[in-house]
């Protein structure tokens, strides 16, 4: 076991835990914040996806006390008013969202996305979700609420 | 990337809809599960947690057939921590399975594929669980493999069950060693239509197997009360699931409850009835709450819903003058080691491979077999992609030997109102014709195009589904609106769109409704989200209670604005005289009134609906030879080839479809997308490959390889709307499952014009386009 703290979503948690668990099983399990999926433990499907100091990490694939002294944000942290953030509610608008599995990690990875590139081009937002695999969308809903957001912003 | 008909008609408020007035064409389409899903706030069944929860696994046969001559379990019942170990000596000894019951709950002295579970183990942590299913003594005498279907209907070959004769099974499933089950659709006389032709073609395809792949693997939490146990499950048909416990388990079905939180996802994979026994079982004997989740590999070994591999000869008879004269086609189906609900899968592919088109003689024969595979089983539209992809790959192949355009050939042959179909149902308005013209129109067919790309044509059709289903609709004191209903959601929005039908019955808003689904503790039965029936049917049955709640409040209005109900109209949230606006009443007062007297509370279920008659003899009868409401489709898709490589790219994607009325435009929408995408995968990437042992080698979504959004063409998409009989609210028909039909069919027709050679397997990766062009 050791013991670290973890930052989410600007809360700070006292974790102890194997040193081999993954920052996916400590935020599901331990911090309890359940919107990080896991789709595949393997870095496959991007399902996990959060952000550490606001780069895009699969956190099935990642150490969970190597994120410690940094700041994850997960699904739970994105909006930061009461009302949804912009990328969100154009996943609704747009028809982005069908079974949802995937969501959570591609308003992640789209959220870093627009972070480093404001105005992405359609080749820089399918690059940019290219680790998020979704099953339902056929993703072309997902590219509209990103370049709505684009707009919006 | 636009969704729509490049050409728009000014006329309409949506170019798409055809029918102004249909809701879908005007209403803004708000999911009820979408704050909770884009917030993650939303449950899934693996979030679930629970006082005392103990984590299950599974001991698997590991190889794909043998004889288990040693199981023991007793190291694993030692280990501290572990709270239950079970095998096929803890539980009822019944077999089951939709059609045939050849299935156990666990391995009963013979396993017949790799994931077949062997043993369960359920521990305080999900490390000791894996431990003690480790430390179970599992010796298998190997088995002779039955590695390929083909191979199986030899007459030496290895049964893959010996006492198959002892199963009970339904009396029209026609079955016999190896075969599962077999049906033949005859019409006409095919040698007379065959000798009757200027030029014969034959041509032979193999299709392999692949997945269903949902993001979400599946995920079951079992608690027991006294003699009554809940079960959350990932399950597209919780009542299916229900049956199965019940029936494994030997429970009355009241005693059984079965809850799906919001579904990560399903095509089909998640159909039918998986492991919610064994997690049921493993939470009695310990006598705490179980929780299995299971891994990516788990999730491609072990559910019995593989997409089935499947060759495929068809030999059609064809004159001059462009039109077919017969067509005889020999069909073999791989099961895998249990027939799983494949029992169907014939008479389904038989239908496919005949085709959409006017072809007076036909006799075709499929054959479902064993082997010693991971089942196969529903997923979206079983048989159909890869039975399309054979018969429209042989329609070109005619178009091309008379020298005519495969589009001008299928314009001809193709089924219209009025016509006779290969099973000899004869068809009322459809929209086939329709499809083909506008989904070629909005594509490159015919221009100039580079000498590597290449535009595929191809069509396709799908049944709908008519089933029994049930949901309440009521509406409480301040006027706030409830659906509990049977239907399950798996993302598609079918069950999101419910609301919108009770709304426009009773004047509500569709926020105005808040739905209680996927219970089967509180709702009507339902089939679940299979057959592309959830609205339909579904829709049917909300409608019905919407319409008596409707009765109701405007009788309500009626006394209180001294009018007669029949003059009350019911509006944008209140009731009012017909003609006379200001004299009205809101809904919620009228909820308020009732809340004191008579409750706005009421049932409504689908009526059923005939299916039609076919005038060919169907041997194997599974009744998926007479389509009511059928679903028509054409995709014409530019596709780049790499001649140095043999990679095929898909470049872009015009689709159209006749599905019936559309109600729910964004939702339609993201099916076609989503269908068409899963079709890309199917054509070029996605397989699921054996070893000579009948092992799967690539039970990985790395090695497996779905469509990403770098793959992700453009999609255009036009609804036609022929105005026939629909099977569901307002002329809807279903919609799931058919955009992913004709998909990979198309892609193989553009790859042929390319290289020249038609690649005839499926997928076509670029190392079989490289090889055919060799
Ligand atoms: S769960 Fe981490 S990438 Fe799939
Ligand atoms: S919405 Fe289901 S996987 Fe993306």
């Amino acid at each position: 076991m050791t013991s670290y703290e973890l930052n989410v979503n600007g809360t700070t948690y006292p974790i102890d835990a194997e040193p081999s668990r993954n920052l996916l099983s400590v935020i599901r399990d331990q911090v309890g914040l359940t919107g990080t999926k896991e789709g595949c433990d393997d870095c496959e499907c991007g399902a996990c996806m959060v952000l550490l100091d606001g780069q895009p990490v699969n956190s099935c694939s990642y150490l969970a006390a190597q994120a410690a002294e940094r700041e994850v944000t997960t699904i739970e942290g994105i909006m930061t008013t009461e009302e949804l953030a912009p990328i969100q509610q154009n996943m609704l608008d747009a028809g982005g969202v069908q079974c949802g599995f995937c969501t959570p990690g591609m308003i992640m990875s789209a959220t870093a996305l627009l972070a480093r590139t404001p105005d992405p081009s359609e080749e820089e937002i399918k690059i940019g979700l290219s680790g998020n695999l979704c099953r339902c969308t056929g993703y072309a809903k997902i590219f509209d609420a990103i370049k709505e957001t684009v707009v919006s912003l | 990337m636009t969704d729509i008909a490049p050409v728009p008609n000014p006329a309409l408020p949506n170019p798409a809809l055809p029918n102004p007035s249909a809701p879908g064409a005007t209403r803004r389409f708000v999911r009820a599960d979408g704050p909770d899903k884009v917030t993650g706030s939303g449950r899934y069944a693996a979030d679930l947690q629970l006082s005392g929860m103990l984590h299950a696994k599974f001991r698997y046969a590991d190889v794909a057939h043998g004889r288990i001559t040693t199981l023991d379990t007793s190291a694993a019942r030692a280990m501290p921590g572990v709270l239950s170990v079970l095998t096929h000596a803890d539980v009822p000894d019944v077999r089951y399975s939709p059609g045939i019951s050849d299935r156990t709950l666990f391995a009963k002295d013979v396993v017949r594929f790799e994931g077949e579970v062997v043993a369960a183990v359920a521990a305080t942590t999900k490390e000791i669980a894996q431990a003690a299913v480790d430390a179970i003594v599992v010796e298998i005498e190997p088995l002779p493999v039955v590695n390929d279907a083909e191979e199986a209907m030899a007459a030496d070959s290895p049964l893959v069950h010996t006492d198959w004769e002892s199963y009970e099974a339904d009396e029209a499933v026609v079955r016999s060693g190896n075969t599962v089950s077999f049906s033949s659709i005859t019409h006409g006389d095919v040698e007379a239509g065959l000798s009757a032709a200027d030029h014969v073609i034959t041509s032979h395809h193999v299709a392999d197997a692949s997945h269903a792949a949902p993001i979400e693997p599946r995920a079951i939490v079992a608690q027991w009360e006294g003699q009554k146990v809940t079960v959350w499950t990932s399950s597209q048909v919780p009542f299916d699931a229900r049956a199965g416990i019940c029936q494994t388990l030997q429970l009355p079905t009241n005693r059984v409850r079965v809850i799906v939180p919001h579904l990560g996802g399903g095509f089909g994979g998640k159909c039918g009835f998986h492991f919610e026994a064994q997690i049921a079982a493993l939470a009695k004997a310990a006598k705490r709450p179980v929780k299995l989740v299971f891994s990516r590999r788990e999730e491609f070994l072990a559910p019995d819903r593989r997409r089935e591999g499947m060759t495929v000869e068809i030999t059609s008879g064809v004159k001059n003058d462009g039109s077919i004269t017969a067509r005889k086609a020999r069909i073999v189906i791989d099961s895998g080691a249990y027939a799983s609900d494949a029992a169907f899968f014939p008479q389904l592919a038989a239908m496919h491979v005949g085709g959409p088109y006017k072809v007076p003689n036909v006799e075709i024969e499929a054959h479902l077999m064993y082997t010693n595979h991971q089942p196969s089983g529903s997923v979206r539209a079983p048989t159909a992609p890869q039975a399309c992809w054979a018969l429209e790959a042989h329609t070109d192949q005619l178009a091309d030997t008379l020298g005519i355009d495969p589009v001008q050939f299928r314009l001809q042959n193709c089924v219209t109102e009025g016509d006779t179909g290969i099973a000899g149902q004869v068809y009322g308005a459809i929209g086939l014709k329709e499809c083909i013209e506008k989904a070629v129109a909005a594509s490159d067919y015919g221009a100039e195009l580079p000498d590597d790309e290449a535009v595929g044509v191809a069509v396709s059709w799908w049944p709908s589904f008519p089933g029994p289903s049930g949901a309440h609709v009521k509406i409480d004191d301040d006027g706030a609106g409830q659906i509990i209903t049977g239907a399950q959601e798996c993302g598609t929005g079918a069950v999101m769109t419910l609301r919108q039908l009770a709304a426009d019955e009773v004047g509500l808003q569709p926020e105005d409704f808040e739905i209680i689904y996927q219970d089967t503790g509180v709702a009507p039965y339902d089939t679940g989200a299979t057959g592309s029936q959830t609205l339909i049917n579904n829709g049917r049955a909300v409608v019905r209670a919407a319409r008596q709640i409707a009765d109701e409040l405007r009788k309500l209005a009626a006394d209180h604005l001294e009018a007669a109900p029949g003059d009350i109209v019911l509006a944008d949230g209140s009731a009012h005289v017909a003609g006379t606006p200001t004299k009205n009443v809101s809904i919620p007062e009228l909820a308020g009134i009732a809340a004191g007297g008579e409750l706005l509370a009421a049932h409504g279920s689908a009526p059923p609906l005939d299916y039609p008659t076919v005038a060919a003899t169907c041997v194997g009868e599974q009744g998926v030879a007479g389509w009511v409401a059928p679903q028509f489709a054409c995709h014409a898709v530019r596709v780049k080839v790499d001649a140095e490589t043999g990679v095929a790219r898909v470049m872009e994607i015009s689709t159209a479809h006749d599905s019936g009325t559309i109600l729910n435009l964004t939702g339609a929408l993201g099916q076609v997308h989503g269908g068409v995408l899963m079709g890309i995968g199917q054509a070029l990437t996605e397989v699921t490959r054996y070893s000579d042992e009948g092992l799967q080698m690539n039970a990985g979504m790395l090695e497996y390889k779905l469509q990403t959004a770098a793959d992700a063409p453009p999609i255009t998409t036009q609804f036609v709307e022929p105005g026939g009989e629909g099977a569901g609210p307002e002329g809807a028909k279903g919609l799931a499952e058919a955009p992913n039909v004709p998909t990979a069919a198309a892609i193989h027709n553009a790859i042929t014009k390319v290289i020249g050679t038609p690649v005839n397997k499926l997928p076509m990766t670029a190392e079989r386009i490289w090889e055919v062009q060799q």
